[in-house]
């Protein structure tokens, strides 16, 4: 059946029938008025604007350093943002779990429960419910661009206070905060809302105002493969292009090997350039964001830190524009302030260090990345046809029918059958592609890299390869090798 | 005949985390375990409804987000109320808020009257090897009989 969706710009009299109804679905939504909005974002300073930050750095070859960060409280989580900004460049503001699933009167228990008892209850902070004023009350108190980072298949409403307020970049995307992040939530739905989120910040373009938009890049941060988090990162810049977003920044989650994921973010930028001018686009500004790994942490915050650091090499070997930075606490949950400025501070010192260093380059780094271009253009063709050249109905075919499948993630409208596995050297393989259309050379080279690892192990390559990989970073290792 | 195992497995509350649970749900059908996996926010109505409608052996509960302790609480109660109050009940993951002495989590977790709790660092084939162990005690014993051989088909005349 074909989804009830496509790839064009919503119409004027469509968007405006729609947003009457996202601002009336809570009362914080009456205060919305994109005139004001517009007149908010322009009173901005240029220190405050999340896109001129990310050209500055790219023109200048700088890499950028962001955290996550959210608390309940407008007060709290202002003073959290201002102890935060001397060891970052980018300001963050994580929203809680109840606001992303636009759950507002539940974030609301959670602000007076935490307003009771003088810490927070909420695992981030929920916009939604502070409302235009409240964010916007956060954003003249800080020094620094500042952007929404969440998981919300539907986020409507939050784009429009939030931007309205000043937050000047938004992250997110119809299948990025779904198949990661949601269970029942129909692609088609999700994508839909996104599309909405991705007009309002093309309308905001079209006044003058360049808001950054960033498809989320790890996915589920387990084992995921390099083309599938490219692929779903060049569909969603694809739909946002096209509701008119001009500065988009792409991602990736570290995999863990350097070779791999120097190849990755290299591939990811070409392969972007490519489908977006292919369609037609030619004025945007495009970035990059690698993820510091997102997987098991080491308890130990030593070890942590280690972790830490490697991310902050690959990422600067890379060039990438931005990284997204991890904390020491990560295995036991929601980080303190200290923490993650240790996380800064980490990163910083290595970025540093590796900053004027010539670029490495190697056959490898090149055969790593021809072997995920192949993969990308495999996908993307058979996306393209599932579509009859509609790329929004193609993705959606696509997961129907496992073509695009995400390892490890929650929503049922994934299927779950490619199945990743570690090679010999630490680069991520698919073991089973699912229904994964991978070209037949493609599919040999992993199969031979799996091979190379079980005959080093004395096994055979099995789930339990798999549950070793997934396992291996909490226990000091990237690979899971059998103990000796 | 050897009787088979079924389990009711699955993630509580609102968490979304499917990692842990995947890789359970392959290593014990792997291990010949028939496993009914509810994935990601499962709430504890629907873990009982499961083990209830489908006559399972136990319930396999994971939580990594934090708030376990508060959606755990209550379940051996839930089941009781349903006809089920001695099935396996087991509990695992990051169970709680921050860094924890585990030994008080592990206490606490037992209090609730699940049977055994574990971290996300437990050794998988020890742990379906207890799960097969803990159902077994639960069973009654089949002593060589079969009690089918006892029905003459003939109707319970005093039942009417």
């Amino acid at each position: 059946m074909t989804p009830e969706i496509a790839n064009t710009r919503l119409s004027d009299d469509a968007f405006a029938a729609e947003r009457r109804g996202v601002l009336q679905s809570w009362p914080t939504g009456a205060a919305v008025d994109f005139g004001a909005g517009v007149a908010r974002q322009q009173s901005l300073p240029e220190s405050k604007r999340f896109s001129a930050a990310l050209a500055q750095a790219h023109a200048e070859g700088r890499t950028l350093l962001q955290p996550r960060a959210g608390v309940a409280l407008l007060r709290e989580h202002t003073a959290l943002m201002n102890g935060l900004s001397p060891h970052c460049d980018l300001l963050p503001t994580t929203v809680d779990a109840y606001t992303r699933l636009n759950r507002y009167e539940d974030a609301q228990t959670g602000i007076d429960r935490s307003r009771a008892v003088g810490t927070s209850l909420l695992n981030g902070f929920p916009a939604v419910n502070h409302g235009v004023d409240g964010c916007a009350t956060l954003v003249d108190a800080v020094d620094k661009p500042i952007q929404v980072r969440h998981g919300t298949p539907d986020a409507r409403l939050l784009a429009e206070i939030t931007l309205s307020a000043g937050f000047s970049s938004y992250e997110g995307g119809g299948i990025s905060y779904n198949i990661p992040y949601a269970k029942t939530v129909p692609l088609q739905d999700s994508i839909r809302h996104w599309q909405y989120c991705d007009r309002l910040v093309g309308r905001y373009e079209e006044h003058g105002i360049r808001i950054n938009r960033e498809p989320f890049g790890p996915l589920t941060g387990t084992l995921v493969p390099p083309f599938v988090s490219h692929v779903v990162a060049i569909v969603e810049g694809l739909l946002a292009l096209e509701q008119g977003v001009r500065c988009l920044t792409l991602g990736y989650g570290q995999a863990g090997n350097m070779v791999q994921d120097i190849a990755a973010m290299r591939s990811l930028r070409k392969l972007a350039h490519h489908y977006f001018q292919d369609a037609g686009y030619d004025d945007y500004a495009l970035s990059t964001v690698f993820h510091q790994w997102m997987g098991g942490f080491p308890e130990d915050e030593a070890q942590a830190t280690a972790v830490i650091c490697l991310g902050a090499l690959a990422a600067r070997q890379a060039r990438v524009t931005k990284i997204i930075v991890k904390t020491p606490h990560e295995a036991s949950g929601v980080p303190t302030l200290e923490a993650n400025i240790a996380g800064l501070r980490a990163t910083r010192q290595m970025v540093n260090m590796i900053a004027d260093q010539a670029r490495p380059d190697s056959a490898d780094i090149a055969e790593e990345a021809e072997i995920i271009e192949a993969e990308v253009h495999a996908v993307m063709r058979r996306i393209y046809r599932l579509g009859r050249g509609d790329v929004a109905q193609g993705i959606v075919l696509a997961f129907e029918q496992g073509v695009m499948d995400v390892p490890f993630a929650p929503a049922q409208a994934n299927a779950g059958s490619l199945i990743p596995v570690r090679d010999n050297r630490g680069a991520v393989r698919i073991f089973d592609p699912g229904n994964v259309p991978l070209p037949k050379d493609v599919l040999a080279f992993h199969r031979d890299k799996i091979g190379e690892r079980a005959a080093s192990e004395g096994r055979e390559a099995s789930f339990d390869m798999v549950v070793d990989d997934v396992r291996a970073i909490s226990a000091s290792k990237l690979i899971g090798r059998p103990a000796a | 005949m050897e009787q088979g195992y079924k389990v009711i497995l699955g993630v509580i509350g609102s968490d979304c985390h499917v990692v842990g649970n995947r890789i359970l749900d392959r290593a014990l059908s792997d291990a010949g375990i028939k496993v009914v996996n509810l994935g990601v926010m499962v709430s504890q109505e629907e873990f009982v409804t499961a083990a209830v409608g489908e006559g399972a052996d136990a319930i396999l509960v994971s939580s990594i987000y934090g708030h376990g302790e508060i959606d755990c609480a209550g379940m051996r109660e839930r089941c009781e109320e349903r006809g089920a109050g001695d099935i396996v009940l087991y509990a695992g993951g990051n169970l709680v808020i921050g860094k924890k002495d585990w030994k008080e989590v592990e206490a606490l977790f037992l209090d609730m009257g699940y049977d055994r709790v574990f971290r996300p660092s437990v050794n998988l084939a020890e742990m379906i090897a207890g799960l097969r162990r803990d159902i077994d005690l639960r069973r009654v014993p089949q002593l060589g009989h079969n009690s089918a051989a006892f029905d003459t088909g003939a109707p319970f005349l005093d039942a009417r």
